[in-house]
């Protein structure tokens, strides 16, 4: 790695040094200035620096527009934002869709899921464990035997293994990424049974490779550790649990002290995940009839959710807008290119949930969710870039069967897959789900058939957002802050913090990619 | 020798690396290997820092390095006022990297729509162009008359995304010296010399005009679902989408992703018309006879179609 450039001595106090982090294996990459005394960080902004003007490309557009366009704002979830978008105009036109349409959407919502967490993990995450930093652990020959980029044994299985489940989606959907085979009233594909069949046969192999490979266990003995403490008994059970990829991470995190880091702000947002269609074999549910039910956690305590407490702050990013935050309904994105005047830094808008930042992602899905194991970490030791990697890391073991009895329920159920609906040309709507890497949102307003107004919030604008108008520093920037940096030309632990929010910029989409 | 290759991301997705990891035969890793690619640089990939892709580019410069391929993903970001500030790195607007590499590479891969045309942000407030082109004018960022050091121009592969096969057939040719053979648009003959339409399981729907009004309807999608699979080059059919199936084909009209005008200025999802005829017709054709083929085809469509008793 090469020294890190000092840029400027900015701060007037003695020994104070920013830094500037270029940040790339992000989507997009990401700039991160950090403010240094004594190798500690104190201080640390997250900067998206660069604006692509999606919302505003779609005024004046037709109703359906979003569902080819937004998809194009995110190459590695683009099926997520098609969903989002596909929603919002279920809400628009009022339109129910019928069971199998929910089923499609799932399925193939969750096999982006699994591509991006396996992806994420190994080729973006864990390839950190090869840097040089990591030349005295023990387990430092290892690490880069298994993930060295393209080359590592579990890379080359990774790039194998992920495009084939991503076949899913092609069967169901034409092609990933970009399609837009869902709208409005369910979706556009009627799927033979002999698709569904080899959909079906896809992801039973993955689950095989992902028990085999990745868990070193059958899925259902995983979903048994409960607790920190159940971990443990895990790890020491089997020579197989500790040689598969999840045990290694665990021992390869215990030895960087990767619990110690990334701490964030304590807050964790959820959109809740996966609507629940009618006659599902798929037992739990939730009052709103979603698998994961949507929520905000506050102080280790959860509250009930309402979009209407969501609002977006520009006060330190590069737009102009009227007095604090606005309801996305009422948001407008303004770019006003102003360079360092005013404390504007960044090309991401700051979301607030009741005006609190919030961090999203798999762990906030958990956290929101009470699992009983991520809920241990949290009550015992708080979120750190050990918890946050280890929930990405095993999501594919709740959404597997998931996916598995949602196929097995569309092959028997002989009913339709798009509910025709009547044309409506006023009125407004929003599509709320848990992509990849969590809480996104859509919120469109039709004027005399054509969109008037169309708002996105990503998960990386929650994760990796600037500071609002009250100061509050966003989750990824109050992760880094505190944090001890061993080596200064080469800052592993910033990178682990920042790579552990699988920040995704090219989606922050007003439309930053902080590259 | 091996073939010193560099990947750098400007005004995209992201999509054209993800859809490059679909290749099956061979794989990214695999065609790495048998090309010998040295990658100096990609952001989804490469565990160096990004300052190193800053000494990369000085040494370029200096000499000291050389660079066979430049692949480009994404739309070169000349906004606000041509100042490219909403696209940076290292505190300076992309471009300027990206024209630095360009005058020293062997060859420029303009990968998907965006680096090829401008693509999404075309036309609006970001000021995006493609690398030679702006939409169907050539010119673009780098100039009509730009040559790379090899003597040809940007190879355009457009596509939202662009396909897999389209990437790694593209650089298989160059690694072994094959000649490849340039259109109008300077996009590969191999991919880009055929419609969408060509190899479409519905192509018996749409030879007798029995058509899809209705989403999940069997049937054509070009006389009313807005499909531009007839009038659009590329070879979503030709070379499946992740091996196994296209848009057309699951009954997703094609946007015409490929096209230098994508996205289109008027509504998807409808197909302008006149009487029941798309205003917008196949490459060349003599609208009467079309329109007196259609007719013909219709009346004698098959039972079978009618009736939407067909396998897709």
């Amino acid at each position: 790695m090469t020294p890190v450039e000092i840029f400027t001595l900015v701060s007037q106090m003695k020994q104070k040094k920013i830094h500037i982090l270029p940040v790339n294996r992000v989507e997009g990459d990401l700039e991160i200035r950090i403010e240094v005394e004594n190798n500690r960080v104190c201080d640390a902004w997250s900067a998206g620096i660069m604006y692509r003007g999606f919302e505003n490309l779609l005024i004046g557009r037709a109703v359906l527009d979003g569902l080819v366009l937004t998809p194009r704002i995110c190459g590695i979830c683009s099926t997520s934002h098609l969903k989002a978008a596909a929603k919002a105009l279920d809400m628009f036109f009022r339109v129910k869709i019928p069971d199998n349409a929910v089923r499609i959407r799932n399925i193939t919502l969750i096999a982006e899921k699994i591509q991006n967490d396996i992806r994420h993990a190994f080729m973006l995450f864990m390839a950190d464990f090869t840097n040089p930093a990591y030349q005295k652990h023990s387990l430092y020959d290892e690490a880069a035997r298994r993930y060295q980029p393209l080359t590592g044994e579990t890379t080359a299985a990774v790039v194998r293994e992920t495009k084939r489940i991503l076949e899913i989606i092609a069967i169901l959907g034409g092609q990933w990424p970009h399609s837009s085979f869902m709208v409005p009233g369910g979706v556009v594909c009627v799927p033979s049974a002999n698709d569904l069949a080899q959909c079906l046969f896809l992801i039973r192999n993955f689950r095989k490779w992902f028990e085999s490979r990745v868990l070193g266990c059958p899925i259902e003995r995983w979903l048994e550790v409960k607790s920190k403490a159940d971990l443990d008994v895990w790890l020491e059970e089997a020579e197989s649990h500790a040689n598969a990829e999840l045990g290694f991470y665990l021992r390869f995190a215990k030895e960087a002290g990767l619990e110690k880091i990334g701490r964030g702000c304590g807050n964790f947002i959820s959109f809740g995940s996966l609507d629940l269609p009618n006659g599902t074999g798929v037992k739990r549910g939730t009052k709103n009839r979603q698998f994961l039910k949507p929520g905000f956690f506050h102080k280790l305590e959860p509250r009930p959710f309402d979009q209407k407490k969501i609002t977006e702050d520009v006060s330190h990013s590069w737009f102009e807008a009227g007095e604090g935050g606005q309801h996305p309904f009422d948001g407008e994105t303004r770019p006003y290119a102003s360079g360092k005047e005013s404390g504007k830094y960044s090309w991401a808008k700051a979301p607030r949930y009741d005006a609190m930042p919030a961090e999203t992602g798999p762990l906030a899905e958990m956290v929101v969710a009470s699992n009983p194991l991520f809920i241990d970490f949290i009550r015992q030791d708080g979120p750190s870039v050990f918890t946050r990697e280890l929930a990405r890391l095993i999501r594919p073991a709740y959404l597997i069967p998931l996916m598995e009895q949602w196929l097995e329920d569309t092959v028997c159920c002989h009913e339709e897959f798009y509910q025709d609906h009547r044309k409506k040309e006023n009125g407004k709507g929003y599509g709320l789900l848990e992509a990849p890497r969590g809480a996104l949102g859509h919120w469109v307003k039709i004027k005399d058939a054509k969109i008037q107004k169309y708002q996105i919030i990503t998960p990386t604008a929650w994760n990796a957002s600037p500071r609002d108008a009250s100061g509050f520093r966003g989750p990824c920037e109050e992760a880094i802050v505190g944090t001890e940096i061993k080596d200064l030309n080469n800052p592993i632990e910033v990178d682990h913090i920042i790579r552990s929010f699988d920040p995704c910029l090219v989606c922050t989409v007003h439309a930053i990619d902080a590259r | 020798m091996s073939l010193k290759l560099l990947w750098i991301q400007c005004g995209g997705c992201g999509g054209d690396t993800w859809s490059f990891f679909n290749a099956e035969s061979p794989n990214v890793t695999e065609l790495f290997s048998s090309l010998d690619v040295e990658l100096l640089w990609h952001p989804s990939i490469s565990i160096r820092s990004p300052n190193n892709l800053k000494t990369i580019n000085e040494d370029l410069l200096s000499g000291a390095r050389e660079l066979d391929v430049l692949c480009v993903e994404g739309s070169i970001l000349r906004g606000p006022g041509g100042t490219g500030r909403y696209d940076e790195i290292f505190g300076k607007p992309k471009k300027d990297l990206v024209a630095s590499l360009a005058n020293r590479a062997r060859y420029i891969l303009a990968i998907g729509t965006c680096a090829s045309y401008g693509g999404i942000g075309a036309n609006t407030e970001i000021e995006a162009t493609g690398m030679q082109f702006l939409r169907e004018e050539k010119g673009g960022f780098l100039g009509e008359e730009f040559t790379s050091a090899s003597g040809m121009p940007v190879i355009n592969l457009p596509g939202c995304p662009c396909h897999c096969d389209v990437v790694v057939g593209t650089l298989i040719a160059i690694g072994s010296g094959a000649q490849l053979e340039l259109d109008e648009y300077n996009t590969p003959v191999e991919w880009y010399g055929m419609m969408v339409h060509q190899g479409c399981t519905r192509n018996e729907y749409h030879e007798y005009r029995v058509e899809e009004r209705k989403f999940g309807e069997k049937g054509c999608m070009f006389f009313h679902l807005g499909c531009h699979g007839p009038l659009v080059r590329g070879p979503c059919n030709k070379t499946l989408w992740n091996n196994r199936s296209s848009k057309t084909r699951v009954g997703v009209p094609c946007f015409g992703c490929t096209r230098p005008d994508f996205p289109q200025q008027y509504p998807f999802f409808q197909t302008r018309n006149i009487e029941g005829i798309p205003i917008e017709l196949p490459e060349g054709i003599s609208r009467a006879h079309y329109m007196a083929y259609k007719g013909m085809a219709a009346a004698a469509a098959p039972k079978r179609l009618k009736t939407r008793k067909t396998g897709i």
